[in-house]
């Protein structure tokens, strides 16, 4: 400014007349100014970084995963975040679908919808086998709120068949319907929608993605530890193994996605066989005897000995001996089948140690979608076990892939910011 | 709210004392600048951050409540100044012309950084 440089003057020219005692002034002077350059440089940095987060879409996803992060990462909501949090309100809701009832649980800011831009985005999550209903996950719930409080519209959606541990694309008419919901509630703009599916729910969700009723509308889908293609899936089981950047190592599959594939085998099998199956994949139920698989159809048998893994060199043979309609099943229950009829971009996520689903689905959803030219990201992380964060990481580990679910973060947000 | 008012007029505060070292307030203001210029970042913060919520919402509130303080301490002081600048060149303008009417007077130059 002129009355600034009036001041510099009236220095310079007392240094002059100062003499001797002067000598130390025109250093003064100089560290003076450089520290009126760094004050405003930090301001013009001030000004772009609140202007940014604030006033650009970018900016504004940025500041939803900035806040959104920590939360996930320490699977709970740090206290001075509360600070900024829209007040939710929590309803939930039962909607008729194809296959029976499907549950939402709504996770809604009570906040008027902000002017700029008009209307708030929406995330329409669906959690997986189980029953999600209530507060029974609460890693779960953690993200939900982190969600809603930073003025999104959650819904979580539990299907009737995901419910029952079992798979079925019944399940999507369910997600179709709760994506409608959303799209249609108040101060939701319906193209700043988006899905996350999570585990065994990835591919009823892509399937919904493709129904003709929403199909242009879903601004992105999220698959958090999802499969691409059952039957490798199932490969998987039967050699007890995965084939990771041309090397085989081993792989021990938990109890659940195993009894959630013998549920879904068990409906096309004969009823003994079929009770028997579900039976021994049960979590602690009795082992089949030598006399139990004596009886057994060579399909139910082929069924037992993939997920059993005991017939590793087998593995091939046996999917080819279960029932051909188990086998047109696992086709429509693929995203592989139908990858190209999903219209909206599609992000995976997959924890590398995954012992639920292997991660190298993952890895190849993402190879066929760069084939087709479809837009996608994938991050592969350390800190999950499966889907929910481990308990007792390291700052090192959790910082670690902090970046990555950032990226994907700060990718899902921006339709709904 | 009460809490995150009082974080934002904070922040106001903070940018006023960065502006008072960027010295980027009217030496005419004397002393009283190094308390001016917080108080005017600390209610810009304010308008701004009340504004955001009902703007864009809370979440990015203390963000754009950042950025007000910012242009509030820049621009405050440079309107008080263009506006008591452009007032003296009115007043010597009209002086001018009573004293010597026959005069040739230019446009007056607009205020300068």
């Amino acid at each position: 400014m002129e009355n600034e440089a009036q001041e510099e003057t009236k220095e310079a020219s007392s240094v002059l007349v100062a003499g001797n005692a002067a000598h130390a002034k025109p250093k003064r002077t100089r560290i003076r100014r450089l520290g009126n350059i760094v004050a405003r440089v930090v301001l013009v940095l001030l000004f772009g970084v609140g202007f940014f987060l604030s006033m650009l879409p970018q900016g504004r996803a940025t500041a939803r995963a900035l806040l959104i992060l920590p939360t996930v990462l320490l699977a709970s909501e740090p206290a001075p975040l509360t600070l900024v949090n829209d007040p939710v309100r929590y309803t939930q809701m039962a909607i008729p679908s194809r296959d029976g009832t499907t549950y939402l649980d709504i996770y809604a800011p009570t906040t008027p919808t902000p002017l700029i831009p008009g209307t708030r985005g929406g995330m329409l999550i669906v959690p997986g086998v189980g029953d999600y209903r209530g507060n029974a996950v609460p890693q779960l719930v953690n993200l939900d709120l982190a969600l809603a409080h930073t003025g999104l519209v959650v819904i979580n959606v539990t299907a009737p068949t995901l419910r029952k541990y079992n798979l079925s694309t019944q399940d999507s008419d369910g997600i179709v319907q709760a994506f409608q919901l959303l799209a249609h509630w108040p101060g939701v703009g319906a193209d700043r929608v988006g899905i996350l599916g999570i585990s065994g729910a990835g591919p009823a969700t892509c399937l919904a993605a493709t129904d003709p009723r929403i199909r242009d509308q879903v601004a992105f889908i999220a698959l958090l530890g999802s499969y691409f293609d059952a039957t490798t899936f199932l490969r998987a089981f039967g050699l007890r193994a995965l084939t990771v950047d041309g090397r085989t190592q081993p792989w021990h599959p938990q109890p659940t996605p195993l009894m959630v594939m013998a549920n879904f085998i068990a409906t096309a099998l004969p009823h003994y066989d079929g009770t028997l199956l579900v039976h021994a994949f049960t979590p602690g139920g009795p082992p089949l005897t030598a006399s139990d698989l004596a009886h057994f159809s060579p399909a139910g048998l082929a069924a037992y000995r993939l997920l059993k893994g005991d017939e590793p060199g087998q593995t091939d043979a046996n999917i080819a001996a279960l029932p051909p309609e188990v086998r047109k099943q696992l086709a429509e229950l693929s995203p592989s089948t139908f990858i190209d009829k999903i219209h909206a971009p599609i992000y995976l996520l997959h924890d590398r140690n995954d012992t639920s689903i292997p991660f190298t689905e993952s890895r190849e959803f993402a190879a066929a979608l760069a084939r087709i030219h479809h837009p996608y990201d994938l991050a592969e992380f350390g800190i999950f076990e499966h889907v929910e964060i481990r308990s007792g990481l390291g700052l090192g580990q959790l910082l670690g892939d902090a970046p990555n679910l950032f990226r994907i973060l700060n990718e899902v947000l921006l339709p709904g910011s | 709210m009460l809490i995150l008012s009082l974080l934002w007029l904070l922040v106001g505060i903070l940018v006023g004392l960065l502006a008072n070292a960027a010295r980027l307030q009217p030496a005419s203001w004397g002393r009283q600048r190094w308390l001016v210029i917080p108080g005017i970042g600390a209610l810009s913060a304010l308008i701004g951050g009340w504004l955001c919520v009902l703007l864009l919402g809370r979440y990015v509130a203390t963000p754009m409540a950042l950025w007000i303080a910012v242009f509030g301490v820049v621009l405050v002081p440079w309107l008080r100044y263009g506006w008591a600048y452009a007032l003296t060149r009115r007043r010597s303008h009209q002086e001018s012309k009573s004293t010597s009417p026959t005069t040739m007077t230019s446009g007056d130059p607009s205020p300068s950084q």
